[in-house]
Order: C-alpha cells, then structure tokens, then sequence
C-alpha cells in the first residue's frame, strides 16, 4: 500500500516536471564534464561530491520516488515476510548441507530466511535490469554516456541476479526469476510520469539505493554466515552505482559517513 | 567553476549536519556493537582462504597465505578484525592530512572533498575502536601510514596523490569486504556493512576525478582482491 495516493505523486511530478526542465541544459553540460574529462579537477570535485545545493531542489522528484518506493517496501521493514512459504518456500530441511563452498547451517527457519532474503534480492536485481531496459528504450536518455552507464549498470544487475539466485539453488530455494511486483507496481506511475533524462536517472538512483540498503540491512540476518560476504559483494556496487548517478544529478555521491538503511526493503517483500 | 565558494561551504555544513544527525545514536548504537563483541565467539579470519592482492599503489602483496592460520594470531577475533579496521581508518585520516600539507593538492574542491573524506575515516574509526574496547589502538596502522606516506612524498603531483587516495579507498572497501566473510557478531557485520559502501563511494568520486572510465569504477562485484593485509600491516 502506497503512503501516497497516485493522484498526489502525479500532482508532484508534474509541479516538479518545470523544475526537471530549466536543469537540462546544466544537467548535460555536467554530464558531459563529469564523464567526457573536459572538466577541470576543480570543477569535477565539485559535482562529484555533489556541492550543487540548487541540484537537490532541481531533482526534488527523487524524494518523491524515493518514498514511494520505501512505501511498496513496507513501513515495517524491519519485520520478516512470511510470503515465501508454499510454493517460493525453502525446501531443504533442517540438517542441510554443504554445497559449492558454502556451509549452511543452522534450523529450517534460518535457512528459509537466507531463501527468503536471496529471492528478494534477485527480484530487485531483475527489477533493476527492467528499469534499466526502461530507461533505455524511453528516447528520454539522450546523452550517449548516460546510455552507456545504464546498459553497464544494466549488465551488472543481470549478474547480480544471477549470483542471487544461484545462491537460492544452492539454499535449496526456488529462484525468484521476475522484476520485484510489488515495487514495481510501486513506481509504475512514476515511470508514466518521466518526462526527462533527469527523472530517468533519478529513478534509476532511487532504486539503486533501495538495492544498496536494502543488501546492507541483510547482512547479520543469514543463517549461512557466508552469504554476508556474498550480498555486500552486490551492495557495495550499487552503492558506487548510486554515487556515479547522484554526482550526474548534483546531489551528494556520498550522503553520510555510514550507510543507512532507511530505505530497505523488506525480505519478503513482493515474493 | 559554477558554485561560489560560499555556496560550497555552505552546502558542506549541510552534509555535515546531516553527517551529525546520522551519528546521533551512533554511541547507543556503539554501545550495544560493544557489548556484543565483548560476548563474541571464537575468531573465524582463520577458516578462510586467502584471496588476490592488495593494491596500495605500487604495493602488491599476493594474498594466498596472509590470511592463513599460520600468519594470523589465535586470539584474533572480532574485537581483533575492529582494532584493524580503527588502524586502517586512522592512517587514512592520517594520509588525507597529509595529502592536504603536501602543497601538491591545489584544487580547493578535491581539498573540501579530502577534508570530508577524512572526517568520514575519523568517524569510522571511532566506530571500530568502540567496537574493538580494550584491542583498539587509537592509532594509525604503522606500516601502512609509513606506505603512503612514502608514496604522498613521491607524488609528482595533484593527479598521482588523488591516484593515491583512490586506491587506498579501494583497498578499505576490499578489506572490509573480506572482514564481512570472517566476522561472526551482527553486530560487527553491520556496522562493517554501513561503512563499507562509503568507502567505495569515495573511490567513486576520486575515479570521476580522475576521469576514469564507468567500468574502471564499478566492476560488476566488488571483491575483497585489493584488501590490506593484517599480517603485512600489523597494528
């Protein structure tokens, strides 16, 4: 359940749509200095660390994307989904196993978890090469090295993926091989509603933090303590992901000395 | 240059500010992590392989049997992987600073950008020594400082020291990477997993910089290959 209606976030875009507008000419001139090396260090240090106070203003949409999607994440997302029993379920009993250099151990519940977990995880993953696919067939990314970005963040997701749910195999869990539905339901009017490659990239950010949070709040809550290592060695890319797309739009590559995980979505959420 | 000098200053005390508002329950939040390490099991750095090399500039060191159970102390264990971490973050600090003195750093925007680096290392620090209680040093790890400090006074300029930082940054985020796969208390995995992330963001900002190419900033996992070597870097 959305925390905002349509009709609002509709209403927000479109107040917002001006404002995505007036920065496109300032959008790719940054773009073109922060990825094409004309820039001076100067000036490249400032974008980068994303100085441009005007910037976040100018992407105020994002804020609104951001919290529609921590709202299909659920307010409690810190609770633990039931929604993988049945069919998505963890089939592997208590006493497994040892499979491909990861040692699983621990009771049914903890290995349903990391099941549960890794699911979630591949759905974002897939969510994100969708979005990607999105963005890239829109027409509204016109700057070739932003294109060029989103088909490499894209391929990377489609790795990402795969990592999840062969880790799923490996718990004894079924893949969950589809974009994530209930995020995605989630953005569907925010996808309507781009009109701009800066609205594209801030989605693409938006999602790439909720991937980033959502790998970091994971870690801690395995049954198999390797799988900490094996979703951070996914987090700690979106998290660069999410640096090089904010430093396009101007707001801060690094945000805070810690990671927070205000953003993260539930395990269980959506599959 | 499109931002005054007044505008950048003012939005760095913006992400200051929110930097300060993040730490608000870090000493709660540090407290527990403590307690919980205090009461932490055996260590486990001793069941896992070694992996790759370290990258610290011109500093490559094969990785296959620094993290093997004959070159790691027995009584290392959580509180022993935080005291590393402290050291590593602090001689970080350390390297920032003296980038910053060297007088080869002349772009007011990658000093801002060092300054906020450091600060983000001083927090870290903190954060793994209260983690580490009794094992924390409060100091710099030596070896390394003594690396890159080598390396800053060899830098023919601003380009080779922002080179400098950048693979330092990448070596703290691989080394944290490994941590990940030998801590055992939560609370120890998530506090590394929240400082982790920073640290490849700043060798994302320090790569733009560079002007390096999206693939040379983003590999499609991030691995622990470049990870600083406990045993080559003691503390």
């Amino acid at each position: 359940m959305s925390r905002i209606s349509n009709d609002t976030l509709r209403r927000e875009l479109l107040a917002t749509d001006e404002q995505h507008r007036s920065s496109m000419n300032g959008l790719r001139s940054l773009i073109g200095r922060l990825f094409e090396s004309t820039a001076d260090d100067d000036t490249k240090a400032g974008i980068a660390v994303g100085f441009d106070r005007r910037s976040l203003l100018r992407v105020g949409g994002t804020t609104i994307l951001g919290a529609t999607i921590l709202a299909a994440c659920g307010s409690d997302s810190k609770s633990i989904s039931t929604t993988t029993t049945g069919a998505s379920g963890a089939t592997t009993p208590a006493s497994a196993t040892t499979t491909a250099g990861t040692t699983t151990v621990g009771t049914t519940g903890a290995i349903s978890m990391d099941i549960t977990i890794l699911r979630t995880a591949s759905s974002i993953e897939e969510l994100a090469v969708a979005a990607y696919q999105t963005a890239i067939d829109s027409g509204l990314v016109k700057n070739a090295a932003v294109g060029d970005a989103a088909k490499l963040f894209q391929a990377q997701h489609r790795e990402h993926s795969a990592l999840f749910q062969s880790l799923t195999k490996q718990a004894g869990g079924v893949p969950f091989t589809t974009a994530n539905p209930a995020i995605l339901a989630a953005i569907k009017p925010a996808i309507a509603a781009l009109k701009d490659e800066a609205g594209v990239i801030a989605l693409a950010l938006q999602l790439e933090i909720v991937a980033a949070q959502t790998y970091q709040s994971n870690v801690g809550a395995f049954g198999d303590l390797k799988l900490n290592a094996a979703i951070m060695s996914v987090g700690g890319i979106e998290a660069r992901h999410a640096a090089i797309l904010a430093s396009v739009l101007g707001m801060p590559a690094v945000p805070k000395a810690f990671q927070v995980t205000d953003k993260a979505a539930a395990p269980g959420t959506g599959v | 240059m499109q931002l005054s000098e007044q505008e950048l200053h003012r939005s760095l005390r913006e992400i200051d500010d929110q930097h300060q508002e993040g730490m608000a329950t870090m000493p709660d939040d540090i407290r527990t992590l403590h307690s919980e390490l205090v009461a932490s099991g055996p260590p486990r750095w001793l069941d896992r392989p070694g992996v790759g090399a370290i990258a610290l500039g011109a500093l490559m060191v094969p990785l296959a049997a620094l993290w093997s159970a004959s070159t790691v102390s027995a009584a290392a264990g959580d509180a022993a992987i935080a005291a590393f971490a402290e050291s590593v973050e602090l001689a970080a600090v350390q390297a920032y600073l003296a980038a910053a003195k060297s007088g080869k750093v002349t772009t007011k925007g990658l000093l801002d950008a060092a300054t906020m680096f450091a600060g983000h290392h001083q927090e870290h620090a903190a954060a793994f020594a209260s983690a580490a209680g009794a094992a924390a040093t409060n100091k710099p790890n030596p070896k390394l400082l003594q690396a890159i400090g080598g390396q800053i006074a060899g830098a023919a300029n601003e380009q080779a020291i922002i080179t400098i930082a950048f693979d330092l940054e990448n070596a703290a985020a691989a080394t944290y990477m490994f941590a990940l796969g030998v801590l055992t208390s939560t609370a120890a995995l998530q506090l590394t997993a929240s400082i982790l992330p920073v640290e490849a963001q700043h060798a994302v900002v320090l790569g733009q910089v560079l002007g390096k190419a999206g693939k040379d900033l983003v590999a499609p996992f991030q691995t622990a290959d470049a990870a600083v070597d406990p045993t080559k870097f003691p503390i």
